[in-house]
């Protein structure tokens, strides 16, 4: 199971290396919003630990869901779909795989939004290595909501508008719980940071384990 | 071959009358202690009263979302009709009960909070608790052939279930204006008097039997819709 997830995995990544709209658009996305959240709300109140954070957030919330979705775009517009899910283990493997490489791919989303606040907002960073890890959990514990609600709205019309209205309200305790220890981490509240990284960290679990039991069920 | 009809030996169609008065009588003489026999409360006066409403909403709301779990599970597991229906139909119920339970919470909170509306952790995993379940129904809309839709509502509807807890916990686990609670408390026995604590309970029967009888009738009627869905095709 676990070689597949990684076969299937790899695979996504080397179809992001090739042809990389995905990465670039979520990119893209996290660099404006990042931007326009500062802007509209004025620098004062965004360099605010808790307004940063959150804005964050959000930010990669709303990039993870454009990038996933992207993800599945290329395989429907390839026919690759059916095959994949043909395979012994494919739905598994679909999902995991999915998964894997979309945590892998918001890393490095991840990495330039956060820089972007950072630099941009000039914000103060008390606990580098706790704030890595809050983003690092935090970035493994979008993606297995986002891929399950993407696959529940596969071949739907306004599928666009679909997958945000079903995923966000159930992501809302990771990005309470990003949001806050991402600010625990900035302000220099180190239990705080690891308190909330604990929970992320359960959460990617508990939501791994559900999607790898049901989604297979939903991939037709 | 699918079955669409209401499964052999089932008495939904010959219990739901007297289902319906029951529910009709207990919701009359709930009402009646709520605003006759139940003490008016020392602290806040008769606008206590609105416990006896916005309490067993609450419950439904729970219950509701609880059963689409398990109607979900069954209907992944056995692929019958009859669970997907009790799926949707406790769905649109929990999400009628959950508008009501905002509603009713909203009305309570003017008088004694001052506001109709705060930022507030039971107030805010409630509502996106109940932006959850119009999300299932909207998965459910926008998909036309019957087993994926099912399917679909189901996976979600087991997804969507974690925020059950999240609501009732919210009070407990964050700094909270809501009051904790009062009748489930992790230590001790409830802390109502006896009178409030029998009004309670009278009308927390009295909306299950509501929702017995909702569920009863709109289980009925989605399954007469399935049953025409597969005559068409």
């Amino acid at each position: 199971m676990i070689d597949r997830i990684a076969l299937v995995a790899a695979r996504e990544l080397r179809a992001e290396r090739r042809q990389p709209d995905g990465v670039v658009a979520a990119v893209t996305f996290i660099a404006v919003l990042v931007l326009l959240e500062s802007l509209v709300v004025g620098p004062q109140i965004a360099r605010d630990a808790d307004v940063a954070s959150a804005l964050f957030w959000l930010a990669l919330a709303f990039a993870t869901i454009l990038a996933t979705m992207r993800s599945f775009d290329r395989e429907l517009e390839d026919d690759a779909l059916e095959g994949l899910v043909a395979l012994p283990g494919g739905r598994d493997a679909l999902f995991g795989g999915k998964v894997l490489s979309l945590a892998v791919v918001l890393v490095l989303v991840a990495a330039i939004g956060g820089l972007l606040s950072l630099v941009l907002l000039d914000l103060p960073v008390a606990l580098p290595l706790h704030l890595l890890v809050v983003v690092l959990l935090g970035v493994v514990a979008l993606p297995p909501i986002v891929v399950v609600d993407v696959v529940l709205a596969l071949r739907l019309r306004a599928r666009a508008a679909l997958v945000p209205i079903l995923a966000l309200p159930v992501l809302v305790p990771q990005l309470v719980a990003a949001t806050r220890g991402t600010s625990a981490a900035l302000t220099g509240d180190a239990l705080g940071a690891l308190s909330w990284a604990g929970l992320l960290f359960a959460f990617a679990v508990v939501y791994t384990v559900v999607g790898l039991t049901i989604v297979p069920a939903a991939i037709e | 071959m699918i079955e669409t009809t209401i499964p052999r030996g089932t008495p939904l169609p010959r219990i739901r009358p007297w289902l319906g008065i029951a529910a009709a009588a207990s919701f009359v003489v709930a009402s009646a202690m709520a605003l006759f026999w139940a003490p008016t409360d020392a602290v806040q006066g008769d606008v206590y009263r609105i416990l006896y409403v916005h309490v067993p909403l609450a419950w439904l709301a729970y219950l509701a979302f609880v059963v689409v779990l398990l109607a979900s599970v069954a209907w992944l597991w056995t692929k019958r009709p009859f669970f997907d229906a009790v799926a949707v139909a406790s769905a649109e119920i929990g999400v009628l009960f959950t508008g009501l339970f905002l509603v009713a919470g909203s009305i309570w909170a003017k008088p004694t909070w001052g506001v109709w509306w705060t930022w507030e952790p039971r107030l805010v995993t409630t509502a996106i608790m109940f932006v959850m379940y119009v999300g299932y129904l909207l998965l459910r809309g926008l998909s036309t052939d019957f087993s994926r839709r099912a399917t679909r509502a189901a996976v979600f509807g087991i997804v969507a279930v974690i925020d059950v807890p999240i609501v009732h916990l919210s009070v407990l686990w964050a700094n909270s204006l809501h009051q904790l609670p009062t009748v489930l408390r992790i230590a001790g026995s409830p802390a109502l008097d006896t009178p409030m604590l029998v009004t309670l309970m009278v009308s927390l029967g009295a909306y299950t039997l509501v929702y017995a009888y909702f569920m009863s009738a709109r289980v009925s009627l989605e399954l007469a819709r399935q049953g025409r869905l597969w005559t068409r095709t």
